[in-house]
């Protein structure tokens, strides 16, 4: 039996360290803020709920596989990415830019959530967690509950999708910028 | 291109990646409430287990003391203590019926007089024998029935003469039968009315009363009482010669069955004879109980 001082101790400092984390791989794979929120706080949620039955292995990987569940299951219910929502790019903190960069700007992030709305969840998942979280091979492998060598497959042929997605946009986007 | 790091620094860009101060407090507080709502849901849970549990302890313990839960349970030990030992007899079905035809035959002792046809006595008569009988029995693990009908106060208020005697015991002892179904042997006691020197030998050293098994021809089981006296007699041969006078037959004319016709293993046991002393007579019935007891023992 769980000391129960401790449990609500415990989840507070699990949050603590990692909803960062958490967070910044649900709004990249997500690209919508508010569902971002509400997918952090269910995997946190989750994650109090079955503290009892984690018993061995790395935290961080058994909190991110829930993180990953919950995107995955957030996106088959949502298969459109919510980018083309007005309030996106309003609740973005904008920064002291200059009128015309920060258009440019706008459309580049525009291309890049389009580029990676295009991924499938799958390589989705492997580009974040590489990419942005910053993931050993062999912890995504952990996470995503695959070997190591389908991250390394899955990471190249998601990059080279992306490159591609981006770069025929970059030159699209170059070309009516001038 | 970029390099895979350009690229990545572009999409962090690309996305607000730090959440709202707001909405992590909120989080915060939320999962604080779970936490401590699922604190609250073990502890009822570990509540109500506990209290089950204490009533079912003290229903338990009620039954118990109160209810005669008590007896139960020591009823079912002593018959778990029976059958673990193996050659062991159930002591609580009775095997013995001991009864007295002549309830109030006594002793020249206690009756104060020389003549055997008036050595009756109101309670120290043959009756004591018999339940010293069923004592030894018991001590033996054998569990009895003894008789204390006063047969020969019924005759006195039916006015009935003393040849009735068999009659009147054999209702009390068709009664008894009946309800008993567990009864192995009947054994109707008597005192013979022989002078002592012919009812009494010398083992080492101390006096004891010899014992007669007297057999009716006429009951419908003379056979198989012929040979359970037979048996008595035998093993008592055995083990104390000479304190048997044998198995009499008793054929006379109109014969009384002495009621050996109720069951097969029945017989009429005379110990010893009016001139005899109680003391003496409770030696004899101690043997004797020692020899019903392996009988019983080994005939199962």
């Amino acid at each position: 039996m769980h000391n129960f001082e401790d449990l609500e101790d415990k989840i507070i400092e699990i949050y603590r360290q990692h909803y960062l984390d958490v967070y910044r791989f649900l709004i990249c794979f997500t690209g919508n803020q508010n569902d971002a929120e509400d997918l952090t706080q269910e995997v946190f949620i989750r994650v109090l709920n079955n503290l009892s039955n984690f018993t061995t292995g790395s935290l961080k990987t058994w909190i991110f596989s829930i993180a990953k569940h919950a995107a995955i299951d957030h996106y088959r219910k949502k298969k459109f990415y919510s980018i083309f929502k007005e309030g996106f790019f309003k609740k973005m903190a904008s920064t002291e830019k200059e009128p015309n960069e920060l258009i440019e700007q706008n459309e580049i992030k525009r291309l890049v959530h389009t580029a990676i709305s295009k991924l499938k969840p799958n390589y989705r998942a492997v580009v974040i967690l590489r990419g942005i979280n910053e993931f050993s091979i062999k912890e995504t492998a952990e996470i995503l509950q695959c070997s190591e060598s389908k991250v390394k497959v899955d990471y190249h042929r998601a990059l080279k999708e992306l490159k591609k997605k981006l770069r025929m946009n970059a030159e699209e986007v170059i070309g009516n910028a001038n | 291109m970029q390099t895979d790091k350009d690229l990545f620094d572009l999409i962090k860009e690309s996305f607000p990646l730090d959440p709202r101060e707001d909405f992590v407090s909120e989080t915060s507080k939320k999962l604080r409430q779970i936490a401590r709502k699922q604190k609250r849901k073990r502890r009822m849970i570990q509540f109500s287990f506990a209290s089950t549990s204490f009533i079912i302890c003290a229903l338990a313990i009620s039954w118990f003391f109160f209810y005669g839960g008590k007896d139960t349970i020591s009823n079912n030990l002593y018959s778990l203590g029976e059958v673990n030992s193996p050659s062991s007899i159930n002591s609580q079905d009775p095997l013995v019926y001991i009864y007295q035809t002549h309830n109030k035959e006594s002793f020249a002792t206690e009756s104060k007089t020389n003549e055997p046809s008036e050595a009756f006595h109101e309670n120290k008569n043959i009756s004591l024998v018999g339940e010293r009988l069923s004592e030894s029995l018991k001590k033996k693990n054998i569990n009895s029935i003894h008789d204390k009908t006063n047969i020969m106060g019924i005759l006195k208020e039916r006015g009935l003469s003393f040849t009735k005697s068999y009659e009147v015991s054999r209702n009390v002892i068709n009664t008894a039968l009946e309800k008993n179904k567990s009864i192995k042997m009947v054994f109707d006691i008597h005192r013979g009315a022989e002078k002592r020197s012919d009812t009494t030998i010398n083992l080492n050293g101390k006096d004891y009363p010899t014992v007669a098994f007297i057999v009716s021809r006429s009951s419908s089981n003379f056979e198989e009482n012929f040979k359970n006296a037979e048996l008595l007699h035998n093993k008592l041969e055995l083990k104390y010669p000479g304190l048997s006078k044998g198995v009499i037959v008793k054929n006379n004319p109109n014969q009384n069955t002495y009621n050996q016709d109720l069951l097969d293993n029945s017989v009429l046991l005379e110990i010893g004879g009016f001139e005899n002393t109680l003391e003496e007579e409770y030696r004899t019935a101690d043997i004797l109980a020692e020899i019903i007891s392996d009988i019983l023992r080994t005939n199962k």
